[in-house]
């Protein structure tokens, strides 16, 4: 069933349960990837799907419901569960279907066309071939991996208001994994779009052959580093202290400090939706909010935190346009778009010489569970490189960093000018430059 | 869920390039969740997720299809997808199907997904409001009472038609303790494979007042100090350590490609001798029970190591083709969307000969783990971590001070070989288990253990 059909089909409902207002979310994706073992595709997977959420405003109070079942039952029976759920809300929160934002920005997103699935067999298969022929170590369980998908977003509300985006993204990835003398270690890369692919096997072989030989090192206080691709990790593990809702509900320590000074000068934080280069761009956030880009940190003052329509009317402010919703499945929640630290002046090299002697960190693991994003603190399994006279040497693992996130903020000494951006969830995607900090506690052997 | 005649003819359709076997997998979910903060009911989410996956085996190669439309054009256009990616050979093959009952050994009395939503309400706001009431210093409180309805079918070229359905039942409460500018935080988040009635077997305001007190505590506490130390792991959800450490590395998703540090190793020592660890996929209500897999095997009590010798792996049909060894009932995936694969069920160290006022009695200086929070492992390596919810330091053989922001690090191999004493007083927590094939609910368990030296993440 189309987008059209079932907008028709709820549309009717929703007049025929006399409701005023309510809004129409849906989503379509369709896509296809495929992995390698030794020297063969070991898997190929391709799907499309579909899916719709009915939001509707009763007594002042927003209720929702959504599927990805297609039926004329299913449909009409939406309308009623979405109000049945709005009749159990209690909270206080500005119930709203919006009316539309003057205007809306433009995406200027890289061209992306969905690829044959021969194309993508053939090109995981030459990745695989690359990544064995790198070197003498690289053992089985080995792979290498292609993806491409496309996603649909249709919004329409009883205000008369319809969106519409489309997002084509596709991708690669090599997971290496070296064996030298019965000591085994891997390394994965990715890169987006397939351009750059071809890279993918040198940087990964070599990624997991550095890790060979790995010593561990004595507790105590060390200078540290966090590479780009960790410290955007971090960022993703605390970004939901910047939401505002979490700030008026007590659940983040930046509650009232807007205007504040809470980094250190040399960190910039920025929120971009139409983020130049990526993939994953939307002018409109879940609610039919023009999106924009914003700092919510600038030269370590906290300029803002970030809003949907609901909480920013609590806060006396207007939203800010990051009332996300990623799928039709779930629900307005805030979050940030493209989120990353700012660029400095200093190379990743030249970073390393002001830190002298110290660690590289280059591997944060298991922050799901070792960040805790209410009270700030971390405690992390992780594994990098000693640095000696600013020069890397020998691999370490078996360590831990332990600090609080609210403290690393202050107590950034300088960042490199190379930002290093992750893979897209949704429309967030994080990025962050190294990141030099001084001594943290680390606990090794 | 899909008529047999429909179901048959896509199975063909799905060999009809030279595949060895194929699969279909549907769902059908309702995902019903009422959340609470600031003492007032904020959201519900009401979610049906309705597919199809069809899965076509040639040897070791797999090609997975997905597709949200269930018409006998769609799915037999999403078998034409799979088989189309497979090959060009052309065979014409017929399947008949042979429906089979599944014995329901998790009956359901409340649905949690449908039950009266007043009851639900009276639950969450029962729990949430005894957390809020437990101390003037609790600030916040946060509750969830999930209820899922999952309903599956499976059909195979084997003529395997099963259909079966999986209720489970979540109470979450979070508790954040304030001072001078200070939070803490503070959970409990008991969960069953059953409806509603799971609340006759526990009062769902000690869910509250646990999560609560637990936030206090750490409010109280200092930072844990860095080092390697002997540490005394608490029951229940601190199985989460053989989850990780070992649990992760015994699945044929990893074993079957020569990635884990556990390959090769059966009816090798590889644990201490007091040390048994089982997956069991049967036990009733439990939250990683199911009645059949994700394959349509039914689930089984598996011994994955018996005092120390490794017995068994976790695989499932792709994996006992890699491995060449049988099926253990372990495929599992979070829905159509995902391909299968080897996942653990229920987890845990059986009780062993110790006991546990002598653990405690045993530590001259270290660290009691009273609860543990999630974790992470590289199968590969072995290295693992996971996070220490609520600690105390350990001086002279008695529990003292509390401290708060530990993790632990190791590698699964040595640690299993350092648990040196294992208590008796078995019990198991719940989580959700996020791999290859989405997240899973999982059971994790033991007794209180000791491990003789474990790195402690501190500061």
């Amino acid at each position: 069933m189309n987008f059209e059909s079932v907008r028709q089909i709820l549309a009717e409902q929703a007049k025929k349960a006399g409701l005023c207002d309510y809004e129409i979310y849906f989503t379509e994706s369709s896509q296809l990837s495929t992995e390698t073992l030794k020297d063969e595709i070991s898997s190929f997977s391709g799907g499309s799907g579909a899916g719709v959420s009915f939001r509707c405003i009763v007594d002042g109070h927003v209720g929702v419901a959504a599927t990805e079942l297609f039926t004329k039952e299913e449909l009409e029976s939406l309308v009623t569960r979405a109000m049945d759920n709005a009749a159990v809300i209690e909270n206080d929160d500005l119930a709203v279907i919006y009316g539309g934002s003057e205007s809306y920005g433009k995406t200027d997103m890289p061209e992306f066309t969905m690829p044959e699935s021969s194309e993508l067999k053939a090109l995981a298969l030459s990745l695989q071939a690359s990544t064995y022929s790198e070197s003498e170590l690289v053992t089985d369980g080995t792979q290498s991996g292609v993806f491409a998908e496309v996603n649909h977003f249709e919004l329409a509300n009883s205000k008369g208001l319809r969106l519409s985006n489309t997002v084509s993204l596709g991708g690669a990835f090599v997971q290496a994994v070296v064996n030298r003398e019965g000591e085994a270690e891997e390394a994965f890369d990715f890169s987006l779009g397939y351009g750059e692919a071809d890279k993918l096997p040198k940087k990964a072989v070599e990624k997991a052959q550095a890790k060979l030989g790995a010593t561990e090192i004595p507790s105590g206080k060390y200078k540290i580093i966090i590479d780009g691709r960790q410290m955007r990790s971090l960022l993703s593990a605390f970004s939901s202290v910047f939401s505002g809702k979490n700030a008026l509900l007590g659940l983040s320590l930046l509650k009232g400090k807007e205007g504040e000074k809470i980094a250190a000068d040399c960190v910039t934080l920025i929120d971009d939706p139409m983020m130049k280069g990526s993939f994953v761009q939307t002018p409109f956030d879940g609610e039919g909010v023009a999106a924009y880009r914003k700092s919510v940190i600038e030269n370590g003052t906290l300029n803002t935190l970030l809003y949907d329509l609901a909480t920013a009317a609590k806060a006396g402010v207007a939203t800010t346009g990051n009332g996300q919703r990623g799928s039709y499945a779930q629900q307005v929640s805030i979050s940030p778009f493209t989120f990353y630290i700012e660029g400095g002046a200093l190379s990743d090299k030249q970073l390393l010489e002001k830190m002298g002697g110290g660690i590289l960190v280059t591997e944060l693991k298991g922050l799901h569970a070792g960040a805790n994003a209410v009270t700030g603190d971390f405690s992390i399994e992780s594994a990098g490189f000693l640095v000696k006279d600013g020069r890397i040497s020998g691999a370490i693992k078996g360590f831990t960093v332990a600090g609080n996130f609210f403290d690393l903020l202050k107590n950034i000494q300088a960042v490199s000018d190379n930002v290093k951006f992750g893979l897209p969830s949704g429309f967030t995607v994080f990025g962050s430059p190294d990141v030099l900090l001084p001594e943290m506690s680390v606990a090794g052997k | 869920m899909i008529e047999q005649k429909i179901l048959e003819e896509v199975l063909a359709c799905a060999m009809s390039t030279g595949g060895d076997f194929a699969e279909i997998y549907a769902e059908n979910t309702r995902n019903n969740s009422l959340m609470l903060v600031d003492g007032k009911i904020d959201r519900v989410v009401d979610n049906t997720y309705s597919g199809v996956g069809v899965r076509v085996f040639l040897g070791q190669r797999t090609v997975y299809a997905t597709t949200t439309d269930l018409t006998r054009a769609g799915l037999l256009k999403c078998a034409k997808s799979a088989a189309d990616v497979l090959g060009e050979l052309k065979t014409n093959i017929s399947v008949r199907l042979t429906p089979t009952a599944v014995p329901n050994m998790h009956p359901v009395l409340l649905d949690p997904t449908t039950t009266d939503i007043k009851r639900r309400i009276d639950i969450l706001k029962t729990a949430s409001f005894a957390a809020k009431d437990y101390s003037e210093k609790i600030a916040q409180v946060q509750g969830t009472l999930m209820g899922v309805d999952h309903a599956i079918l499976v059909a195979n070229t084997e003529g395997l038609l099963k259909e079966d359905r999986h209720v489970r039942t979540r109470l979450i409460v979070n508790s954040v303790a304030s001072e001078n500018g200070e939070n803490q935080s503070g959970s409990c988040s008991p969960g069953r494979g059953m409806g509603l009635e799971m609340f006759d077997m526990f009062d769902p305001r000690e869910v509250g007042t646990h999560a609560s007190k637990q936030a206090l505590v750490n409010l109280s506490a200092g930072y844990c100090p860095a080092g390697q130390m002997t540490v005394a792991i608490e029951n229940g959800f601190g199985g989460v350590i053989f989850h990780e450490a070992c649990g992760h590395s015994l699945e044929a998703t990893q074993v079957g490609v020569g990635m884990s540090e556990m390959c090769g190793k059966l009816n090798q020592v590889i644990a201490n001798e007091k040390v048994t660890a089982i997956d069991d996929g049967t036990i009733v209500g439990a939250w990683g029970s199911v009645n059949i897999d994700d394959e349509g095997n039914p689930t089984q009590r598996n011994v994955l190591i018996e005092n120390g010798v490794l017995k068994s792996y976790m695989i499932d049909r792709l994996g006992s083709r890699r491995m060449g060894m049988p099926m253990t009932g372990n495929s599992r995936r979070q829905g159509y969307s995902y391909e299968p694969t080897s996942r653990m069920t229920n987890t845990f160290i059986d009780n062993g000969p110790d006991k546990n006022e002598d653990i405690i009695a045993s530590i001259e200086y270290g660290l009691y783990a009273k609860e543990m929070g999630g974790g992470s492992v590289n199968p590969l390596t072995g290295a693992f971590n996971f996070a220490v919810r609520e600690g105390y330091i350990v001086r002279n053989g008695k529990i003292c001070e509390p401290v708060r922001g530990a993790s632990l690090i190791g590698t699964g191999s040595q640690i299993l070989k350092d648990i040196d004493m294992v208590g008796q007083n078995l019990e198991r927590g719940q989580g959700m288990c996020g791999s290859a094939s989405g997240n899973v609910p999982t059971d994790v368990g033991q007794p209180l253990i000791r491990v003789g030296k474990i790195t402690v993440g501190g500061r």
